[in-house]
């Protein structure tokens, strides 16, 4: 029993216990809570997608497991080597101006200790992964969109992660940046990567997920395998959505 | 400490590389050539219009470049979210504040060799002078602007860009008047005016201290140990004025 616990343990990623956290909010610093004890858990090797309307504190609940904010109760138990395992797109990202591709990715690869000949290589090859050879040496400020989101998991991937979060990764992006954002998912997935998105396209979350929670003024309602969530909502998760958050 | 470098050159690059510094630069110049024709119409005065002009020029030009640069350079990275990239990575908070005010150091020890220089070859072509005072005195202006700059980025980490400019630009002019305040002391004989006279007289830098303006034109002679000693406090001033600007920006919630 004991050991199937700890079988169980090590196959936890990531547990979020009753997270709480509010903030202060204008000038009277009125108290708002924005998340209101949300709990799940996302399992090595799962594509797991954090589904929910407009401030339903997705954003909030990433960025309190990076760290960005600290939790006003609650735990965060991640199960990898700290940040140094850790992956991380920002929703609509924004990178530094008059850098190249390649130096923006040398400069992630350095804060991660890398050194200068693996780092070299390390941006080569995730260049070419993402599609952006060709675009190393220009500057982002003339990156696209679809450019600059590409980069952004470029980065969040430079040390090589066991856990990689990506808040809206398609948001923004045309029909092509989708399907290109779509794949590298999936191809982190067949590495053996554990994803967790955020995503209001549920389509995309029905290819990629394996699991999903729903979150709704805070809290999670609704968590499980995509699939089961699909058979309830007749193969149209998009009707099981509009099921489980008007309910 | 390989990664407050890695900021540090990142900073560099990204502000070296934009365009605006590059316009600001060209004014400066524009204006130390203008310090010869103030020059051709003063009497007998040419190498001292030029040394005294030129100084102020890059002072000026120097502070603008110091100020608007650093107030942003803290708000823009949490106003453009760059910052979550950055702290998603094992990067410290004391880090990254070291990594920018060190990258922007880096930045404006390249304008201001590039005015000095510019100002010491003008003044040795055209009023056959050559003075490494103003070199010294350019070395010094530097100081200073580093640390107008470390206060600007403290108050930049707590306030908005443009306050954090106005307050850097304050700390500046108060700075250049810092010992009034001690001679101001003087006159009283009051404890407490005493005592807060010298509460403002320790909080203020004293710019005024490390200008050796007088000494570039000739009207004084300064000391090698008084500029090191002055120098060594503005180091040292600089340094606090960073750590409390890491202090606080620990606490800051993204």
């Amino acid at each position: 029993m004991a050991e199937t616990t700890r079988e169980h343990a090590t196959r936890d990623v990531l547990v979020v216990d009753e997270l709480r956290k509010t903030v202060a909010v204008g000038f009277r610093r009125r108290k708002v809570e924005i998340l209101k004890g949300v709990t799940f858990t996302v399992r090595e090797g799962d594509v797991f997608g954090l589904l929910g309307p407009n401030g339903a504190g997705k954003t909030t609940t990433l960025k309190t497991v990076i760290g960005l904010m600290r939790p006003s109760s609650g735990s965060i138990e991640l199960n990898v080597g700290g940040l140094g395992e850790l992956g991380y797109l920002p929703e609509n990202p924004y990178f530094y101006d008059y850098l190249s591709g390649s130096e923006f990715l040398g400069l992630c690869g350095r804060l991660f200790g890398l050194r200068t000949r693996p780092l070299a290589g390390r941006v080569a090859e995730l260049l070419r992964d993402v599609g952006l050879e060709d675009a190393r040496d220009v500057q982002l400020r003339k990156y696209s969109k679809g450019m600059l989101q590409r980069v952004g998991i470029a980065q969040a991937l430079i040390n090589d992660p066991r856990l990689v979060l990506l808040d809206e990764p398609m948001t923004g992006l045309d029909p092509v940046g989708r399907v290109e954002v779509k794949a590298i998912i999936e191809s982190l997935r067949v590495r053996g990567k554990t994803v967790l998105f955020n995503s209001h396209i549920l389509a995309d979350v029905a290819e990629l997920c394996t699991r999903i929670a729903i979150m709704r003024a805070g809290v999670v309602i609704w968590s499980g395998p995509v699939g089961d969530a699909l058979a309830t909502g007749d193969g149209d998760l998009e009707r099981f959505f509009m099921q489980v958050v008007t309910a | 400490m390989r990664r407050i470098y890695a900021i540090a050159v990142n900073t560099f690059r990204e502000t070296i590389r934009d365009r605006v510094l590059g316009v600001i630069v060209l004014f400066a110049l524009g204006m130390i050539i203008a310090s010869l024709w103030l020059a051709s119409i003063s009497l007998n005065q040419q190498a001292r219009m030029m040394k005294d002009f030129g100084l102020v020029a890059v002072t000026f030009f120097g502070l603008v470049v110091a100020v608007f640069v650093a107030a942003s350079l803290v708000h823009k990275e949490v106003e453009k979210r760059t910052v979550f990239v950055l702290f998603s990575k094992p990067v410290g908070r004391t880090e990254f504040i070291w990594g920018k005010f060190l990258g922007l150091a880096a930045t404006m020890l390249v304008v201001l060799a590039g005015m000095g220089l510019f100002l010491f070859l003008l003044t040795l072509v055209v009023a056959k002078q050559a003075s490494g005072w103003l070199l010294v005195a350019t070395a010094l202006i530097y100081l200073q602007l580093l640390v107008v700059m470390a206060v600007t980025v403290f108050f930049s980490t707590v306030s908005s860009a443009i306050l954090a400019s106005v307050l850097g630009i304050s700390v500046f002019v108060a700075g250049q008047l810092s010992h009034n305040v001690l001679s101001l002391s003087r006159l009283g004989n009051g404890v407490v005016l005493k005592a807060a006279s010298w509460i403002v007289y320790v909080l203020i830098p004293n710019l005024s201290a490390v200008d050796i303006k007088p000494t570039v034109v000739g009207e004084a002679s300064a000391s090698w140990a008084s500029i090191a000693a002055w120098g060594g406090y503005l180091v040292a001033y600089i340094v606090v004025v960073v750590l409390a600007a890491s202090w606080v920006f620990r606490r800051k919630e993204f």
